[in-house]
């Protein structure tokens, strides 16, 4: 029996070479990821915390069968959000429920995280309630939520937004760019005040 | 209640899922990089034809042809083989980003890549002459490829004796000034030459050979030659003798 003590001095690709061997150490990675998952498949697919286990079971079943195709030139986390977030376009697909908005669990760390990215130093925080935050952030294309939502929620850097999204990093930075530049749009139209500031 | 983990080993367990072989990542990956090879390959042949044509097409052909210089040369740019280059150009664009760090590099980078491969690739082969054996092939085993080519095979270039343009077989050799043709429509020719006659190596005037000639129709199947050449071979023709002065 596998003592869950063993896991957590081990790295995930230690976790990953220990798994090929015996399934039971994939335990250690379904618990060191299940919670982060659930949060990322909710923030960007809006499901609820049940719909978001419930497909969380199937990456984490995707990712084991895929295991020998983990690449050791990709973080592990890399590659396992990669997964989850094509599974989750995958769902999209198959139910053709893709969400118009997306709703974010933790809008004021997303507020905070962008204000310290600085050229979107509004004082969006005192500004708007949260719902008014959701409702913005609903604005933004589909792709330009996903890199706001890695970078700024999932606090992701930027290779590791490349290899999830299988994007080239000029094309990330410039996603993220343009993700704030429209954030920023639809803030100043909803607080004219802000464009002077 | 049951923790997801739990659950998930125990899925793994009752339904003896098992992590799929190396090897068919390995297959995969390779099959992948193959592609990409082969289509870079194609397209490097596709542009060694593509020089092939360019290089032997009669530019000089458009005096002849009622059109300008920069026409001749509009009809004359081989565009099949420039299209089959873009298309394996493209293929092998879209395989590189399908290879497992192709997405790292960016649009440009990668078709820069394919296009500069085809090309190095493709010069190379052009100095091999296999454009000149790939054009032969195509021309041989593909019924419409005369057809959609300009302009040097194009048999019905040189099927204008109205415009001082005659190509064919030669069945018979009667002298050094006179031998007769069969044009591409099966009519014979008388064609006569003349000490203005240029003929272009290696041209042999004897029964059996193709030949292109440029002169005049001076009368209803007899045909002044001012210039022969040889039918194939184009890119042989560099040298020219006057056979008057031999």
């Amino acid at each position: 029996m596998l003592d869950k003590n063993n896991c957590v001095e081990k790295t995930d690709e230690e976790l990953v070479a220990l798994t090929i061997k015996d399934q039971d150490f994939f335990s250690c990675l379904v618990d060191r990821y299940s919670e982060k998952l659930t949060r990322y498949i909710m923030r960007i697919s809006a499901s609820t915390r049940e719909d978001a286990e419930d497909l969380l079971q199937e990456i984490f079943v995707k990712a084991y069968r895929n295991l020998n195709d983990f690449d050791l030139n990709l973080k592990f986390s890399s590659w396992i959000y990669r997964i989850a977030h094509n599974q989750v376009i995958s769902h999209w697909r198959k139910t053709k429920t893709r969400p118009q908005v997306i709703k974010f669990e933790a809008d004021e760390d997303f507020l905070k995280f962008i204000a310290d990215e600085g050229d979107l130093a509004l004082d969006t925080e005192r500004k708007f309630a949260g719902e008014e935050v959701r409702r913005m952030l609903g604005k933004l294309d589909n792709k330009y939520k996903e890199v706001l939502v890695l970078k700024f929620l999932e606090q992701k850097d930027y290779k590791e937004i490349s290899d999830i999204l299988r994007k080239p990093l000029g094309t990330v930075a410039t996603l993220i760019n343009r993700a704030k530049k429209h954030l920023r749009k639809i803030v100043e139209k909803n607080n004219p005040e802000s464009k002077s500031t | 209640m049951e923790k997801l983990s739990d659950k998930i080993i125990r899925k793994i367990k009752d339904e003896k899922i098992c992590p799929k072989p190396r090897w068919q990542f390995l297959l995969k990956d390779y099959f992948v990089w193959l592609v990409f090879l082969i289509s870079l390959i194609v397209g490097a042949v596709a542009f060694c034809t593509a020089l092939h044509v360019f290089f032997t097409n009669d530019w000089y052909l458009y005096q002849y042809l009622h059109t300008t210089f920069i026409g001749h040369v509009l009809i004359s740019i081989p565009y099949v083989w420039f299209g089959v280059l873009i298309v394996f150009i493209l293929i092998a664009y879209y395989n590189f980003k399908y290879t497992k760090s192709g997405y790292r590099h960016e649009t440009y980078f990668v078709v820069a890549l394919s296009v500069v491969g085809s090309l190095l690739l493709g010069t190379f082969l052009h100095t091999l002459g296999t454009g000149e054996r790939i054009e032969e092939m195509v021309a041989a085993s593909v019924p419409f490829y005369e057809r959609i080519t300009c302009c040097s095979d194009r048999k019905d270039v040189w099927d204008q004796p109205e415009y001082g343009l005659l190509g064919g077989k030669i069945t018979n050799v009667f002298s050094e000034e006179d031998f007769e043709l069969m044009d591409f429509n099966g009519f014979n020719w008388k064609v006569r030459e003349s000490e203005e006659t240029i003929e272009y190596e290696p041209l042999e005037i004897r029964a059996g050979e193709e030949v292109k000639i440029i002169g005049k129709k001076e009368q209803d199947f007899v045909f002044w030659a001012r210039e022969i050449r040889p039918w194939k071979k184009k890119g042989e023709i560099r040298k020219t003798r006057i056979r008057a002065e031999e």
